[in-house]
């Protein structure tokens, strides 16, 4: 058989076509988006005065059709740089913690510089989220930019910020609403002037993108190859980085968080067939902006017909979810060493477990009977009478439940070998968070058992939908972990989506995520601590297969362990702590976090004197925060949860700065 | 609700608002005796008979948003309504607690400290004043001046019809009664709020048919507002900053039919879910915006 020249062709084209397919595919969407914007336009217009369908046509409904255009095209701009410079196909302004901080600067400057706000409001969203960027990013060096660790820290601030946020709105008071509807994400315009400085931006850093895009090609190779060509990567990635950034922040300062429409538009772009950089930064803008119009022109349409409000942002987030689970297991790893290093190991555990154990009763003592606005103790038998029957429920409640989270803590640290692995981080507390919202989206006045079991219940199911996904490729740890993060973030969307309704359940669900301790009453207290009496012990017998399993997978098995079936056993028993806990403290609390960690760190090195230890730092860092929060602003209560979080993060940003030296 | 409390409080009760009749606004003398409120409403109503709690909540916010009647420096703060300091109330051992149904969350802790009287006020579909008067005399019959409480309540029944007869004369008689979110969003209060019946008593119609919830509306896009183009439009404040601006100059509001037309106020804050005093207060904003209107106007 002879080879025509032709053939050649052919091959080309069959090289060719997907591209061809998939840029028709983008065409069919859009054109889908054109239609059913067109029909959510007639169904909207139909009931207004003719003469103001006309004006509401032209500065309501086109600038917003514009705008979902440009924010999307902005958004996949910014995402394509991202990855691209991070070498992340992860990296985008909502999982790197932009969006977060934007929100963060934008809600602190509604309060506290109205006037701010009022004039230069993409300038204080581009403040919060280049600070968290920058946090994030810097956190990330320690561990050579790895997209895994990089994606866990953006998470982590994410977190951090929204807890922040979260306690603006309930201090918000005025403005508490606007507050609410914006944090959804919501593209309505009111007029083209958004439009227009988002137009002007996006053509502006679209010609940088165009004039670094040869060094841009350079900086997918490794920093050794583009340094030994002569580009100075530091410079670069700086500039692409910020470029990024005003993208990004600008579409939030304007519309809120627009969830993963970078994530998606850069890796839908490259699955379309977009190769090289050139291709990448060109197809992204619009993959981005087809996909934001389109989701937009549905969300029109929903509202339209049944007349109810649903937050744009949150709906991409839903969207770009199963992206990121798709994606995370994909990512390359770049770590270089092992999480664990080496910590010093106490000579007598036992001794320091008891002067813990100890503190942890002198800390409740303290803490019952110290003063409100904490500047004595109490003298009279009287007030410390008056005082107990509101303290011990809220202080067993929230030491039990801290308790369990710290437990809930070493098993997944131990377990995935991650330091930062949390209940907070696997999305278990985010499940919680979305069975609840589901809960009170029906039911917004539903009682506190419906409520326990709706976060049981919203535990378990992001639990399973992690199992489910790590189990796909076997139970590796790693696997575990990011299949979290993308639960996390999906669960976090739906919650969202609820909160951005802005009605009673709206407040509730912000009750519970601020983790007030006020609330607790002397029964869910009891029923707190004799679950944490229940199922600590349990965790404690599981000690041997965390040893075990410490030493890897192929060891276990050899020893005797299946690491699938004991981490599958390991994990649920997380998830159910992590429920049960979060009852009483929220869900962002970072004592799952802290606690493990701070346990290893004081030398409990053994899993058994790890757990216990974690118990007791747990119980005593809540017993500390619920007496600050109570006390710090008094009569103002700070919600103890949120409050956590805020001691929290700052001590995972300097644990991991620790990790860097 | 059920309202157990001893003989001994309520002659402590009767002998300390013996006093403040006889001088309205001197609080109640010795701690133990006196009585707390967890909710605007009941602390409206309470300085309006004359009465002085010995703490109410969020009096930081109380003082911006709600503004009348005035509270007295003497009373105690107790933080934001939905985190009550439980703890300063238990210090302060008050003899009696009263609240609405918002504050009915906290009962099992009140009721640890003291008797606690939660008024059911708010209810979605259900027109409050009534509630708040009966409420009114209700609170003024516990502290001995049932008599006090009538004419209160007969007062602001004939505020709200002289109101009434000074707005006879304005043409516009639909009104839209909105708090405003965020630049394109805002809320909405329907007839079975306390705003949108208090815009009853004036002898206004409300624009706004469609269904509300918990007095409100969800928030809805400003394009609902165009739905009734003869609508005077009111704005309750506060207004967040970058929709102030918005309003100004934004094409979409300065579009809208009732904004076009001039039939458009923003008014000082004013409690939502208030009594007696918020809705007269109301009243007044209102009225004083509909006939500056008016007078602005040619016709």
């Amino acid at each position: 058989m002879t080879r025509s020249p032709n053939d050649g062709t052919a091959g080309r084209l069959t090289v060719r076509a997907p591209g061809a397919v998939a840029a028709g595919l983008w065409l069919l969407l859009f054109l889908a988006g054109l239609a059913v914007f067109a029909f959510a336009a007639r169904q909207s217009l139909v009931g207004l005065a003719p003469s103001f369908a006309g004006d509401y046509l032209a500065y309501g409904l086109s600038p917003r059709a514009a705008f979902a255009l440009l924010g999307g095209a902005a958004l996949g701009l910014a995402g394509a740089l991202l990855q691209r410079t991070l070498r992340n196909p992860a990296a985008d302004a909502s999982t790197l913690g932009v969006g977060a901080g934007a929100q963060l600067a934008l809600g602190a400057a509604t309060l506290f510089a109205p006037s701010l706000i009022a004039e230069a409001r993409s300038l204080v969203a581009f403040g919060g989220g280049g600070g968290a960027l920058a946090l994030v990013l810097y956190l990330a060096r320690s561990r050579n930019y790895d997209p895994v660790t990089m994606i866990l820290c953006g998470l982590v601030v994410s977190l951090v910020c929204g807890a922040l946020s979260a306690t603006l709105i309930l201090a918000g008071g005025d403005y508490m609403l606007s507050l609410y509807l914006w944090g959804g994400g919501t593209l309505a315009q009111t007029g083209w002037r958004n439009d227009a400085v988002l137009a002007s931006l996006l053509i502006s850093a679209g010609l940088a993108a165009f004039l670094l895009r040869r060094p841009l090609a350079l900086l997918g190779l490794s920093d050794e190859t583009a340094k030994s060509l002569g580009v100075s990567t530091a410079a670069i990635r700086l500039a692409v980085v910020l470029v990024a950034t005003v993208l990004a922040t600008t579409v939030t300062a304007f519309a809120g968080i627009i969830g993963f429409v970078g994530l998606m538009a850069a890796n839908l772009a490259r699955l379309s067939g977009a190769r090289t950089p050139g291709a990448q930064l060109l197809a992204a803008p619009l993959v981005g902006a087809v996909l934001l119009f389109a989701t937009d022109a549905a969300v029109l349409a929903i509202e339209a017909v049944f007349g109810t409000g649903v937050a744009t942002g949150a709906v991409t987030a839903l969207i770009g979810g199963p992206l990121l689970l798709w994606l995370l297991p994909r990512l390359p790893q770049r770590a270089t060493a092992p999480m664990a290093t080496a910590f010093r190991r106490l000579a007598a555990p036992r001794a320091v477990l008891l002067c813990l154990a100890a503190l942890t009763v002198v800390a409740a003592l303290v803490s019952l009977l110290l003063k409100p606005d904490a500047t004595g103790f109490f003298r009279e038998q009287a007030d410390i009478a008056a005082l107990l029957p509101l303290r011990w429920p809220r202080l067993l409640a929230g030491a039990s439940a801290s308790a369990m989270l710290a437990v809930a803590g070493v098993v997944l640290q131990r377990f995935t070998a991650n330091p930062i692995a949390s209940p907070e981080v696997l999305g278990i507390s985010s499940g919680a968070g979305l069975g609840l919202a589901a809960l009170l989206l029906v039911a917004p006045f539903a009682g506190t058992g419906a409520m326990l079991v709706a976060t049981g219940a919203g535990s378990l199911a992001a639990l399973a939908a992690i199992l489910i996904f790590a189990r796909a490729a076997r139970l590796g740890p790693e696997r575990l972990l990011l299949g979290g993060i993308a639960v996390a973030s999906l669960a976090g969307a739906g919650v969202t989506l609820v909160m951005a309704r802005g009605g009673p359940e709206a407040s509730r669900l912000l009750d519970w995520m601020s983790g007030s301790t006020l609330r607790v009453t002397s029964g869910l207290a009891l029923a707190e601590a004799v679950l944490a009496v229940l199922l600590l012990p349990l965790a404690c017998l599981a000690h041997r297969w965390l040893a075990v399993l410490g030493l890897g997978a192929v060891t276990s098995r050899s020893l005797g362990l299946s690491p699938s079936r004991a981490g599958g056993l390991l994990v649920t028993l997380a998830a159910i702590l992590t429920a049960a806990a979060t009852l009483a403290v929220g869900p962002l609390s970072f004592v799952g976090l802290m606690a493990p960690h701070l346990a290893r760190s004081m030398g409990f090195a053994r899993p058994r004197e790890q757990l216990v230890g974690a118990a007791l730092l747990g119980a005593l860092i809540m017993i500390a925060t619920d007496t600050a929060a109570r006390s710090l602003a008094f009569p103002y209560q700070l919600p103890t949860g949120l409050f956590a979080a805020l001691v929290g993060g700052p001590y995972l940003v300097a644990m991991l700065l620790r990790r860097a030296r | 609700m059920t309202r157990p409390r001893t003989g001994l409080t309520r002659r402590a009760f009767l002998s300390a608002v013996g006093a403040s009749f006889a001088c309205p606004g001197v609080a109640i003398a010795a701690a133990g005796d006196g009585f707390a409120v967890v909710d605007w409403a009941l602390l409206e109503t309470a300085l309006a008979l004359g009465l002085v709690p010995l703490a109410a909540p969020e009096l930081i916010l109380y003082r911006r948003l709600v503004v009348e009647p005035p509270v007295p420096a003497t009373v105690l703060d107790l933080g934001l309504r939905g985190a009550l300091g439980f703890e300063r109330l238990a210090l302060l051992r008050p003899g009696i607690v009263y609240g609405s149904n918002y504050s009915a969350w906290a009962a099992p802790q009140i009721e640890a400290i003291a008797p606690f009287e939660a008024f059911e006020l708010f209810v979605p579909g259900e027109p409050p004043l009534d509630k708040i008067a009966a409420m009114t005399l209700a609170l003024a019959g516990d502290f001995g001046i049932a008599g006090h409480g009538r004419a209160v309540v007969a007062r602001a029944r004939a505020e709200l019809a002289a109101r009434r007869t000074q707005l006879a004369g304005i043409d516009t008689r639909d009104v839209l009664l909105v708090d405003v979110g965020d630049a394109s969003h805002v809320r909405v209060y329907g007839a079975d709020s306390l705003f949108g019946e208090t815009l009853a008593r004036l002898g206004l119609a409300n624009a706004w048919i469609g269904g509300t919830r918990y007095s409100a509306t969800a928030p809805v896009g400003i394009e609902a507002l165009a739905a009734h183009p003869q609508a005077f439009l009111i704005v309750v404040g506060p207004v967040p900053p970058d929709a102030r601006a918005e309003m100004r100059q934004g094409a979409l509001w300065r579009a809208l039919p009732p904004v076009a037309a001039g039939r458009f106020a923003v008014v000082d804050p004013c409690n939502a879910f208030g009594a007696l005093p918020a809705a007269l207060r109301l009243a007044r904003l209102v009225t004083a915006a509909l006939l500056s209107a008016k007078g602005r106007s040619p016709a």
